[in-house]
């Protein structure tokens, strides 16, 4: 089973996410692809960390090149999350942009789908701004992300909004 | 308590007197900020956006200002976590004795750059997550269609 869980910010994704995947066969991976580059990226990282404690979770930290990840048969992966990975992969350390990125994305979360029996992956709604509210770089990430969510929902067999910790079906 | 949640201008208002509440029985919050906080509104009636720059209300006051007030409906509830976001929690069980309460979705787009700004969004994104999960109705309103999304 193939699933991808969108919405905005705060909307109940990564809760709604754990439950489902906590109902999934072992061995389930938490795939967690945010840099620590700051108090406030740590902190985050903390409450995730709290929130799948006791879980069983196999936690693996990996900001880019998620087909590396080596996974047992007949996994249970989540991936938390595509817009965290997909700004890892876009942009380097002066913030250019690698216009390879999106392919090499989709390309990893292919090898992922062949090597796992579920997989779940958490992205965002980031497409609903004023473009002109953002800088170039920003624009080819809101770009990149929403083509991502585009390819990735086409192929998934169900497909979530979250809204206010409410699942709405879109596909499947 | 129903929960009417939808983006900015997408008929919130519209379908809270569809309702029949009048504007008695309504307390806006975004006109009850003053100018000048966080969130607050400009002397256009048009609400500014949050910034670093601008001063936050004193999480009580918000507290107060939500328990202090009666009227059963209240409405953009966003206006009063972007003023106070460290007040988000402190709101929750006051607002589930409104009959009603309506909040923009500020959740999409870029994550913002200020802290400020980020933590207010995510605070805003809580609150409606616990408010719609013990709310007996959940509608979002799409370019003025309500959308039952729960109850």
């Amino acid at each position: 089973m193939r699933v991808l869980l969108t919405g905005g910010s705060a909307c109940g994704k990564s809760t709604y996410a754990e439950q489902l995947v906590s109902a999934l066969p072992q061995p389930r991976y938490y795939l967690a692809t945010m840099r620590p580059y700051d108090a406030e990226s740590l902190v985050k990282i903390a409450r995730h960390q709290q929130m799948r404690r006791d879980k069983g979770f196999i936690s693996v930290e990996r900001d880019v090149d998620v087909a590396a990840v080596e996974l047992k048969p007949g996994a249970t992966v989540l991936l938390e999350c595509l817009c965290n990975l997909t700004a890892n992969e876009l942009f380097d350390e002066q913030c250019a942009v690698d216009a390879a990125a999106y392919e090499r994305i989709l390309a990893a979360l292919a090898s992922l789908e062949e090597r796992c029996d579920n997989l779940v992956v958490v992205t965002n709604d980031v497409g609903s701004g004023s473009p002109d509210a953002y800088n170039t770089s920003t624009r080819h990430y809101v770009e990149t992300l929403g083509r991502l969510n585009a390819a990735v929902a086409a192929r998934f067999d169900e497909v979530y909004e979250l809204v206010c910790g409410i699942p709405l079906r879109l596909k499947g | 308590m129903i929960l009417v949640i939808g983006a900015a201008a997408s008929g919130k208002r519209e379908y809270v007197r569809f309702l029949g509440y009048t504007d008695e029985q309504v307390t806006d919050a975004a006109l009850s900020i003053p100018s000048g906080c966080a969130g607050g509104i400009s002397t256009d009636g048009v609400t500014a956006p949050a910034s670093d720059g601008v001063t936050a209300l004193a999480p009580d006051g918000v507290t107060a200002f939500v328990r202090d007030d009666t009227r059963p409906v209240l409405v953009n509830l966003h206006e009063l976590v972007f003023a106070a976001p460290a007040a988000a929690p402190d709101l929750l069980e006051l607002l589930l004795t409104r009959e009603l309460v309506t909040c923009d979705e500020v959740g999409s787009g870029v994550i913002p750059g200020e802290p400020r700004a980020r933590a207010a969004r995510e605070a805003s994104g809580r609150l409606c997550n616990q408010l719609a999960q013990q709310a007996e109705k959940v509608v979002r309103l799409v370019a003025g269609i309500p959308i039952v999304i729960k109850g």
